[in-house]
């Protein structure tokens, strides 16, 4: 598709060319003087004037219409051979022929010069036809890029740099073809903002920063390097640079929304089917567990003799035991997959500490818990259902791991712009050297420990207050103590109620 | 000891049918068992059974819309097996008209307890008048609430809250019903109000206000209320 635009003519041949059609014309004549009248030999001059005008341009035509008058008046009237005074009325030809020379060279020049635009026009729109049709076909940006670029190089000879938003940042599509220097990005950058076409002159560069519309906000910039462009064609274009940049807009979005609708595709089959093993799981392990309980309890409640009791008594708790870690271990997998949705509310906190000790009840007979909170300790946000699993497991290890008759305590207190929630026992404490490894997955404070667990309980109460944004550590400090903190916010007002 | 009663247990897992059923005959009631939803309606018109023990996740259907349809035409109760960490399912299911909710696993004793409040509360009582909690003794009549023998002053919010509770003796209670009873519809949707009235009740008439006995909190669900 490369146009080569047409060579005009150089003055000098299309001089020459003039003098050549004069001679021409002149020479045939010459021994049919006698037999033609002067007249009719001026009309054929004149016909070599036009014939001029029509090929060689203005200037070979005045000159052809002057020479003309010069060979016409010198070869054909009489006297022959001399410029005699009479001649003067030949100034009438002179005039006419100037006069046809001028009227045919300016129309033959219209013509052309509409004629050419036609046909550039003509070879624009098929290139933009082209591109539109590439882009209509991308499959990706960088397809997309590619064809913009080629489009601007071939058929309109200057550089062009396709960039796309990305988190309010603008990033080349194609990293080896990107922006030279800062002024040009600042620019790029600001014609995004703006939504406007940005010019920049820069040293000999010129660019032209168009900005790429997209239905909900500017989705990209196009950047054009004019430097090899002169400026009447740039002023001539601007209306096919701006098509340009609205069919890249539109294919930028199309990729866009196609790219939205696989992500949202692709996640939710992930998460449907996550979702399907993690209720199969739970449900498929809690069935027998509660079936096993029941049956151990039913057993327990029976006149058995004292071994067999207590045997039913210890299936009761191994199957309590293991439901807890099923729960915990499920809660982990939730979690981690990132498909827990928190369900905050606002409310008191010492009501999830009661739930959670009366929830964990046979366990903490042996711990007296004891519950601190200042008056008037203000409304947390929280999800009720996680944060009790939180507190259920910090009591829960706090008994587990301290002598029975040890008080538990729970203290709440505010820190700054925290709410600050302790539970700690005065058994031995975390072993000093693993207190930061607690919260880890798998990870327990004596691996050779006999009281059962597998490290799965600190690990999601990090989670959980982690997803809420809080934070949480262990220390020893008249022994195990794990503190976890909550952000305080604003509270809803609560309207007080006009008493009687 | 309650008189027998004949109890209709919907339950797809045969080994926790097994236990259930060992514990309630061993209470002297009878025991009418489904394995799905589909033969439950005509055991309910058939033998008229006074409670419904239903598991949530029955193969053949939503244990909700049984719910919803035995309460087109019966008052019978029904208590609700489901699993932890499903507090939308409880709610539901509450909202739909179950009474009560056990999660898995639950211990015999806890069964039976529950049982035992939802048949006590079946037969159609006099409404009582008269309530005595730990320290605290109720007069519906003279709307007097005392502790130890003193006037406890409550609000009007936490007096109509401290009935809503009352009428339910033993039952949970979600927040949509209760934030209903106390304040109509207007605050429906306003879970933290209901929390802090019943943190009011609990500072004037519980001993200790963080480890309550008789507002007990379903978590995730709403309140129970124990004599």
């Amino acid at each position: 598709m490369t146009a080569i635009p047409p060579e005009p003519r150089s003055i000098n041949s299309s001089l020459i060319w003039a003098i050549a059609a004069c001679l021409l014309v002149t020479l045939p004549l010459l021994p049919l003087h006698n037999y033609l009248d002067p007249a009719n030999i001026a009309m054929l001059y004149l016909l070599a004037v036009t014939m001029v005008a029509v090929q060689a341009g203005k200037r070979a035509a005045i000159l052809a219409a002057c020479l003309n008058v010069v060979l016409l008046d010198f070869f054909f009237i009489q006297p022959r051979f001399s410029f005699a005074i009479g001649d003067v009325q030949y100034g009438v030809t002179l005039a006419v022929m100037l006069a046809v020379a001028l009227i045919i060279s300016k129309l033959t020049t219209g013509l052309q010069s509409q004629a050419t635009d036609a046909i550039e026009r003509e070879r624009q729109s098929r290139a933009l036809y082209e591109l539109a049709s590439k882009l209509a076909g991308a499959t990706s940006l960088e397809q997309m890029a590619a064809a913009t670029r080629n489009f601007l190089h071939r058929s309109q000879g200057c550089r062009g740099v396709l960039l796309v938003r990305r988190s309010d940042m603008l990033q080349p599509v194609e990293p080896e073809h990107h922006l030279d220097s800062e002024l040009q990005s600042a620019a790029a950058y600001t014609a995004m903002q703006l939504a406007q076409v940005r010019n920049l002159l820069e040293g000999n560069q010129y660019w032209m920063f168009l900005p790429l519309h997209g239905s909900t906000y500017v989705r990209g910039v196009l950047a054009i390097d004019f430097s090899a462009t002169p400026q009447a064609t740039i002023n001539a274009r601007q209306a096919l640079y701006a098509a340009v940049a609205s069919l890249a807009a539109i294919a930028v979005e199309r990729l866009h929304f196609v790219e939205v609708a696989q992500r949202v595709q692709l996640q939710m089959t992930d998460e449907r089917l996550r979702s399907a093993i993690l209720a199969a799981l739970s449900h498929d392990i809690r069935t027998p567990l509660t079936a096993i309980y029941g049956m151990a309890d039913t057993l327990a409640l029976m006149q058995l003799p004292q071994p067999a009791r207590d045997s039913a008594e210890a299936m009761r708790e191994q199957a309590l035991w293991l439901n807890s870690m099923v729960e915990n271990l499920l809660d982990m997998a939730k979690l981690n997959a990132g498909s827990i949705r928190l369900n905050q509310e606002w409310q008191p906190v010492e009501e999830v500490i009661g739930a959670s000790i009366k929830l964990l009840g046979a366990a903490l007979e042996h711990h007296p818990v004891k519950v601190m909170l200042p008056p008037d300790f203000p409304l947390l946000k929280f999800d009720a259902v996680l944060m009790e699993r939180v507190l259920c497991n910090l009591l829960e290890n706090a008994a587990k791991y301290s002598p029975p008759d040890i008080p538990v305590s729970v203290n709440a207190q505010l820190a700054g712009d925290k709410a600050k929630i302790s539970v700690c026992d005065s058994g031995p404490g975390f072993p000093p050297d693993k207190l930061d490894k607690v919260f880890e997955l798998f990870e327990r404070g004596d691996t050779e420990s006999s009281v059962p667990g597998v490290g799965l309980g600190l690990a999601i109460c990090r989670s959980i207050v982690e997803a809420h944004g809080g934070k949480i550590h262990a220390s020893n400090r008249d022994g195990a103590c794990v503190t976890f903190t909550l952000p305080l916010d604003t509270p809803p007002v609560i309207e007080t109620e006009d008493d009687e | 000891m309650n008189e027998p009663a004949v109890i209709l247990l919907i339950e797809d897992e045969i080994q926790i049918r097994r236990f259930v059923r060992s514990a309630l005959e061993d209470e002297g009631h009878q025991v009418l068992e489904c394995g799905t939803l589909k033969p439950s309606m005509a055991h309910v018109h058939a033998a008229k059974p006074q409670l419904a023990i239903l598991d949530l996740g029955l193969p053949d259907g939503d244990g909700i819309d049984f719910i919803r349809e035995l309460h087109t035409h019966s008052e019978m109760p029904v208590l609700v097996l489901s699993a932890r960490s499903s507090e939308g399912d409880k709610i539901r299911a509450l909202d739909a008209g179950a009474d009560d909710y056990l999660t898995k696993p639950f211990s015999i004793g806890e069964l039976l307890a529950r049982v035992r409040a939802l048949l006590r509360r079946n037969k159609a009582a006099p409404a009582e008048l008269m309530f005595r909690f730990g320290e605290v003794a109720v007069d519906l009549v003279q709307r007097l609430v005392t502790r130890n023998g003193d006037v406890v002053h409550l609000t009007p919010i936490e007096y109509r809250l401290l009935c809503a509770m009352l009428a339910n003796v033993g039952k949970v209670m979600t927040y949509r019903h209760l934030l209903r009873a106390v304040w109509g519809n207007s605050h429906i949707e306003s879970n933290h109000y209901l929390r802090i009235y019943v943190s009011h009740l609990r500072q004037k008439l519980e001993n200790d206000p963080t480890q309550p006995k008789h507002f007990l909190t379903e978590t995730g669900v709403g309140y129970r209320f124990n004599i």
